[in-house]
């Protein structure tokens, strides 16, 4: 009889425990959704919220007309132009010397002062402000070498900027490739290029396309180090001028533009236009970078993704 | 007097890789004391020994695989067929193409089935469509592979089973046409019905191949192999015809091992 007793008094117990166990579970479980679901909520309302504002700008007029300097009715066909060309020359300097950099770094150096360096060396270049990277390229290109507003300082400034950045993503790409893989090549008497060209960068190229979307966004949106290297200007006879030795403002840098410094009557249009053109165009090169990564990633490995 | 038809061809088989006295280190740590073993031509050598003992080490040193270990550090001789594979003439890259290695766990490329096979004779320069087909069908009937997958090249490798996976890094490596292929525990990641199949492909390799393969399983080393080296502690204990290791050890460490009294 007492045995019984104490068994249904434990059982009892252990019931209560289950119990508030199994609430805090669903408790925690809520939280933890609702907190996932605000993300969902905060970007869906923030879409509507651009796509109210500034769908009524989307007009041919506007996407593909030229600004005014003085009166309404400005378009920004030049500066989508100039977003995608400052964003073409940075990735071609910027891509193969940070997965050049990052290849070394990850597959050849040994441990030692000069791997050190060149880590350290990047981590800082990471930190700086990108406004103070601007007026570096101000400093540097159009004053010392005498080159004004340039796509190309632009370009050079950003590369200097996303530089570490496009590196450490090379590097924990590389990394992700498991070392069985190279011992593998290595064994099948391969050469320790023809590891890396034919096994390793194959098996990274779906994070290492990631990494230079995420980039891309970053130069998309990027003002401060533009401002002072490619200027608040497009050229007024030629706007889609391939030159890149000529000021090239970019989509971001005229929506600061329009709302600070310039004095046409329709600023706050431009302004919201602008905003969301610039959100349609970070959303298409990302799904496209995506799809060109699946598309690799299947190339290289024969399976999707 | 038929047991010892075997052991007769055993005799007089040439000598494929002599280890002589090799030490091994990583950093300060001998991970390998003083190791002797003769490996003799188109014969399976298996290396047995409890987890630890520097059988896989050992292995490692015979292709040059300790290159890539930072730290890690080779003396003595290892020569095959006479020359040093240390020595100062020797490539590497040329010493791995003579002696293949399959792995303990299956790595294939993430890539095709038939980029897998044909990887080897591709990175040295093979071009040829036809004859790359060639190599591919004749490496994947060499292991057992072929029926299984001829319909299915162009997939990746990924997709097929572990026991699969091991027999294409098999062909992948026999792709080459190696002299040696060494086998660092190749069957111990698979299930039962896998392991018998890569057993009795080790036994067919020996046609034209010289085998040598590490195994943590005496059954297995009792079934496939024609000498057995027993490692204890970095040292190799015993060395001699796998039937005589089995049933006559010499030495108290070894009879202890097989018989399971430690390990």
């Amino acid at each position: 009889m007492a045995i019984t007793t104490a068994r249904s008094a434990r059982s009892v117990a252990a019931n209560r425990s289950v119990r508030a166990r199994k609430m805090a579970d669903a408790i925690a479980t809520a939280i933890l959704w609702a907190m996932a679901s605000s993300i969902i909520v905060m970007l869906a309302a923030f879409v509507l919220y651009m796509v109210y504002l500034g769908g009524q700008a989307l007009t041919p007029s506007f996407i593909f007309g030229v600004p005014k300097e003085t009166t309404a009715g400005g378009g920004v066909g030049p500066e989508i132009y100039n977003s995608f060309y400052i964003l073409f020359l940075t990735l071609l300097f910027t891509v193969p010397i940070a997965v050049a950099a990052g290849v070394y770094i990850q597959e050849y150096a040994r441990p030692g002062t000069f791997r050190n360096v060149v880590q350290f060396s990047a981590e800082s270049l990471a930190t700086v402000p990108s406004v103070v990277m601007g007026l570096f390229g101000l400093l540097v290109f159009v004053y010392l070498f005498k080159w004004k507003f340039t796509a190309l300082g632009g370009a050079l400034t950003l590369t200097l900027l996303n530089l570490p950045a496009l590196m450490r993503v090379t590097q924990e790409a590389l990394a992700s490739v498991p070392d069985t893989l190279r011992e593998a090549s290595m064994a099948l008497a391969g050469t320790k290029w023809q590891t890396i060209t034919r096994v390793v960068l194959p098996s990274a190229i779906g994070r290492l396309t990631t990494g230079v979307v995420l980039i891309a966004g970053r130069i998309f949106g990027e003002t401060a180090a533009l401002i002072f290297t490619a200027g608040l200007s497009v050229p007024f006879n030629n706007p889609y001028d391939l030159n890149p030795m000529r000021p090239a403002e970019t989509l971001a840098v005229h929506l600061w533009y329009t709302h600070s410094e310039s004095i046409v009557p329709d600023v706050d249009r431009i302004g919201n236009g602008s905003a969301l053109v610039l959100l349609i165009m970070v959303l298409i090169f990302n799904v496209a970078a995506r799809v060109l990564g699946r598309q690799l990633t299947k190339r290289f490995t024969g399976r999707a993704s | 007097m038929i047991d010892t038809a075997p052991q007769q061809t055993l005799e007089t088989a040439l000598d494929k890789i002599v280890a002589k006295d090799v030490n091994v280190f990583y950093g300060t740590f001998q991970a390998i004391k003083h190791a002797s073993l003769t490996m003799k031509d188109q014969h399976v050598t298996a290396l047995i020994g409890p987890s630890g003992c520097g059988k896989s080490t050992f292995i490692r040193a015979l292709n040059r695989m300790h290159d890539l270990t930072p730290g890690a550090r080779v003396e003595g001789t290892i020569l095959l067929d006479g020359e040093d594979v240390y020595g100062p003439d020797a490539d590497p890259v040329v010493i791995r193409h003579r002696i293949g290695m399959v792995f303990q766990r299956p790595n294939p490329f993430p890539k095709t089935i038939y980029e897998n096979v044909v990887y080897g004779p591709r990175i040295h320069g093979e071009r040829d469509k036809s004859k790359l087909d060639e190599i591919a069908e004749r490496a994947l009937r060499q292991a057992a592979l072929w029926d299984e997958v001829k319909d299915r090249m162009q997939r990746s490798a990924l997709d097929l089973s572990g026991g699969q996976q091991q027999r294409l890094c098999i062909a992948r490596a026999v792709a080459l046409n190696p002299e040696v292929i060494l086998m660092d525990e190749p069957a111990s990641a698979l299930d039962p019905i896998a392991t018998s199949k890569i057993e009795d492909l080790i036994g067919q390799l020996t046609d034209h191949y010289t085998v040598v393969i590490v195994t943590h399983s005496m059954q297995q080393a009792a079934r496939i192999s024609d000498f057995t080296a027993f490692f204890h502690l970095g040292e190799i204990v015993e060395v001699g015809p796998t039937s005589q290791i089995f049933t006559h050890p010499k030495e108290k460490r070894t009879e202890d091992y097989i018989t399971g009294r430690f390990g």
